[in-house]
Formats: C-alpha cells, structure tokens, sequence
C-alpha cells in the first residue's frame, strides 16, 4: 500500500543564499563586494523549507546535487498527486501549488552547485 | 515607488555607518554596515546570526550567548533513555567565528527598545539596528506549588539538555527494579509539543529492557496530545503493561510537589515517585521580557512576514518564545523563522517589502531504538497569521509496516545531523 518513497529531494543548502548575478531578477537580490548577491527571490525564500532536512551528504534525506530542475519537479508533483503515499515529502506537498513547485525546483537546480 | 525610495532611504540614512549607496539601482545590502544583533546561540539565534551575516557580509553581527556549548534539545530523549552519549548534543560556535560573527560570551540582561541598545551582564553596552531575539523558553518556578530551581536537583526537568540530562539518566540508572516514573507534562504551548511522550516511550523501552517490574505514568495536564494516535498504538503495542496516562480530565495535572518526599500531588491524589521528571509550565526568555516583546501570555507576538515583534520596532522575534502557532516550537520551526528572518531584515535594509510565503515544518519522534513518526506542517503567512494550509500535512501513517517506522528513525538522524550543520557546523 506504501510506496517507496522516491529519492530525489535534496538540496545544499549553504549554496541558496548565495548565486550567481545573472540569473535573479533585478530587485530581489543584494550585491556584495565580490559581484555575489544575496538572493530574496520568493523562489529562494519558498526554497528555505528545503535545508532543514536536505543537506548535501545525503543519506536517508537524499541530497539534490547534480539534479535538473524537471528532475526535481517531476519528483515533487508525483509526491502531490499519489494520494495513498504517507512520507513527510508527501504530507508537506500537499501544500504547495503547482506553480510553487515550479519555482523552487527552477531555483534548485540553478543554486545547488556541486 | 517614490514612497518605497524614500522610505528605503529613510532607513538606510538611521544605521550607523551607511556607505553610499545612491549610484547604484538597488542599495548593496552587504555595503549597508549595519549594527545587528542576535541574543541567543540555540537552533534559531545560530541560525540567523550565520544568515544575516552570509546575505550582508559588510554588517557586524554579534551573536550574545553566555554558554561556550550548547547542548541540543533533540535526540536528547535517546541520552536518558541511555541509547546515546551527551557529547553527541553538544555543539560550539568556532563555525560561526570564523564567518565573521562576534560572538559576546556574555548574558543579555536588559533591552532598551528605544535607544537600541542591548546591556549584558559584564556592564557593556551593545548598540543595535536590528536586534534578534531567540531567548528560547524560561520556566514558570513556583507555577506547580513547590516546584522552583533547587526542587529540579531532585526532580529533573531536563527540559533544556545538559547537565539536567544527565541527571535524569542517572536517577533512571539507580533506580530498582519495580520503581515507579512519573513524568509531568504542563499545559500547552510548551517547547516540543511531542517531547514528553517521545520521552515516556523511550524511558519505558528502557524499563521493558532493563528494568521489567518497573512502571511510567504519565500525569498530563493535556487532554490531547501531539502524534496521540501513533504514540497509543505504540504504547499498546511496544509498552502494555508499562505506560499509564492521566490527562487533563482524569486529574492528571499536577498542582505541587514535594521533591524531598517524590511525591506529586494532583487535585485527586498524591504519588510517590522514584523518579520524578517534572516539566514545567513555560514563558518566553526572560531577557524578551525585558525587551517589552511578550504579552501577556508570557510569549512574544510576532508579524509573520518577517517576524518583527508587533510591540517594538527594529526587534524581530524567532523560535520557542515567539506566538506562532500553528507552527510548533521546534528546532526545525526556529532554524526555519531564523533563515526567513534572517533574509527578510535584508529585504528590509534594502528597502524592500516582505512578501508572504509558505512555511513548514517536521518533527521526527522516537517510539523505540530504531523506529520512529512524523509530524508535518505547511503553513502560509499570507493573511497576517500563520495558517496551515488545508489537505496538507499531518502524521506519519496510523497502519504502517515496520520498516516505515525504521526510514523515519533514519530520516530523523540524518535531520538532526543536516540541521545541526547548518546551524553550527
């Protein structure tokens, strides 16, 4: 009746707060003398739930480097949909719209650097 | 948007030490040189100092906590049920030194909300922009008649690990064989809302294990419970002839003690116990007191956006003191609210509104060694509240085979091990 739950849900994240300047939009981002920005971006605000568990050595909370933005997305919304799945990635899915999913997995897969 | 330019210039021009900031389209928040201050070192006050200082490098932050160590909460149910070591809790700050964070190994005994200033017990002075508060909990002394500091060397709270943990384990260890434990829950909102039955199953599997006479009562002044279903089936299933439970409507609130004597009292009976682990009732950290941020509950409302207190300005108020239910006092909820916080005071000192989001939560609970549930929360802070947001979240499943109890224990350490590197490794 429980499926097994589908590892592909982790992101490093000491790496979100910090990325590249080119890819967040004007106005959600802070420069700082390096040329890094602390990024504000609702997708990266959306994304702190994301690093309380997910860290990236893995383990039972599987880490996310190296994963497409579909790779997580897909991943996201079967967690949403299966309706008979009971693990804490499907409880907190629940939540979150589509377009949410959206967003944070376009975010994680630009931020998470290996 | 000239209101937002001015305010944002209204606030950059009150901090200290504004570099300029005119030629550029968006103030640099890491040129903004900032004074901001955290005052507390746990899960959500480490967190937020390490924020703060990665999203603005060129603002001091200072981090006031007078414990050179600090010893987590979570997981410290498994040290006195004797299935981990004490040091495995413990964690410094030398990470967060060597990012640039000030730490001031002193208490913070007063707020002046108007001079923004922070006073420590040394007698210094500490000015701030922007001041954090993650006090953590105090307890209520003297709420449970009797109960005060020197009643917790004989009846252990171990409500904040360390030293009281240890002291309950050993109080376990010497007991015999047939000893009666009598755990004491207080009224919610308290800090780990499954904390106590986490800690009643993992006593009782000690118990079953090693002491098989020996009974565990429980007297509750909840009637309800957190993860209820799952910590009665495991009781059932795991404990049968161990685990008692009084709630709230079976007298089980106890109204005083006699630590001397190991008896506690309720309004229907008095108990004797061999070991008595007390909980008390709770209120935010003094020092937010002091702050003028707690009501009259005890606790601290907060604005959920960014978690600025409601009643003082410039100070922002994060983790188990804050009034944020939904979302539970945990470990998980601070280091999330101190990462939001964190980057919604940058927003903030660029001239930026908060934009709501959602929020979450999970809290992992032992029933045995090596099985455990979950709770799980979502919650939007979108309409000047926190909600949950409807269909979403809950506990683990009621009808589960064993192996899902044993994935959550092994999610649960590799939480603990991921959230306690992000906070101080």
């Amino acid at each position: 009746m429980l499926k097994p739950s589908v590892k592909l849900t982790a992101f490093a994240l000491f790496t979100l707060l910090v990325s590249a300047c080119e890819s967040a939009p004007a106005g959600t981002q802070t420069e700082d003398a390096s040329g890094e920005v602390a990024d504000l971006s609702a997708p990266a605000i959306l994304a702190l739930s994301c690093s309380g568990c997910h860290g990236p050595q893995g383990g039972a909370i599987a880490s996310l480097e190296g994963r497409t933005s579909d790779q997580i997305r897909l991943s996201l919304l079967h967690y949403k949909s299966d309706v008979d799945g009971g693990s804490v990635m499907h409880r907190m899915m629940r939540g979150y719209t589509e377009a949410d999913i959206d967003a944070i997995s376009t975010y994680l897969a630009e931020s998470v650097t290996e | 948007m000239t209101d937002a330019f001015l305010n944002r210039r209204d606030l950059l021009l009150s901090l200290s030490g504004v570099t300029a900031f005119a030629a550029l389209p968006f103030p640099a928040a890491a040129q903004v040189r900032a004074r901001l201050v955290v005052i507390g070192g746990g899960f959500g006050g480490a967190t937020a100092a390490r924020f703060l200082k990665r999203a603005m490098p060129s603002a001091s932050v200072t981090l006031i906590e007078p414990n050179a160590d600090y010893y987590a909460c979570p997981f410290s149910n498994l040290v006195i049920a004797g299935m981990r070591d004490l040091s495995k809790q413990r964690f410094g700050y030398d990470a967060l030194k060597a990012e640039g964070i000030d730490i001031v190994p002193d208490a913070a005994v007063d707020v002046d909300p108007v001079a923004r200033t922070v006073s420590v017990k040394s007698g210094d002075t500490l000015p701030y922009d922007k001041l954090v508060l993650s006090p953590g909990i105090d307890f209520r002394w003297g709420a449970i008649e009797g109960y005060d500091k020197a009643a917790a060397d004989l009846m252990p709270h171990a409500w904040k690990a360390g030293p009281q943990t240890v002291l309950l384990r050993k109080q376990l260890e010497a007991m015999e064989d047939g000893g009666l434990v009598v755990i004491s829950v207080p009224p919610a909102p308290f800090r780990c809302p499954p904390g106590p039955y986490e800690r009643a199953s993992l006593i009782a599997h000690y118990l079953k294990t090693h002491k098989p006479k020996s009974r565990l009562l429980i007297l509750d002044a909840q009637d309800k419970f957190s993860k209820q279903p799952l910590f009665e089936q495991a009781w059932s299933d795991l404990y049968p002839d161990v685990i008692e439970r009084y709630g709230a409507n079976e007298f089980g609130r106890v109204v005083s003690v006699a630590p001397a004597s190991g008896i506690l009292s309720t309004e229907f009976e008095d108990i004797r116990a061999d070991v008595a682990n007390v909980i008390p009732p709770q209120q935010a950290g003094a020092i937010a007191h002091k702050a003028g941020v707690a009501d009259m509950t005890g606790w601290c409302p907060i604005d959920p956006l960014s978690f600025s207190s409601t009643l003082q300005p410039d100070i922002h108020v994060i983790g188990d003191a804050t009034i944020a239910s939904p979302m539970p006092k945990s470990a998980f909820s601070a280091n999330l609210q101190a990462k939001l916080c964190a980057l919604q005071i940058t927003a903030i000192l660029s001239g930026q509104a908060p934009e709501p989001t959602t929020l979450t939560n999970t809290c992992y609970s032992y029933l045995s060694d090596d099985t455990a549930v979950s709770i799980t929360g979502v919650y939007t802070n979108a309409d000047g509240t926190l909600q949950s947001v409807p269909g979403s979240g809950g506990l683990s499943p009621l009808m589960a085979e064993d192996i899902i109890r044993h994935n959550e224990a092994l999610q649960a350490r590799t939480w603990f091990h991921t959230i306690t590197g992000q906070t101080f490794g």
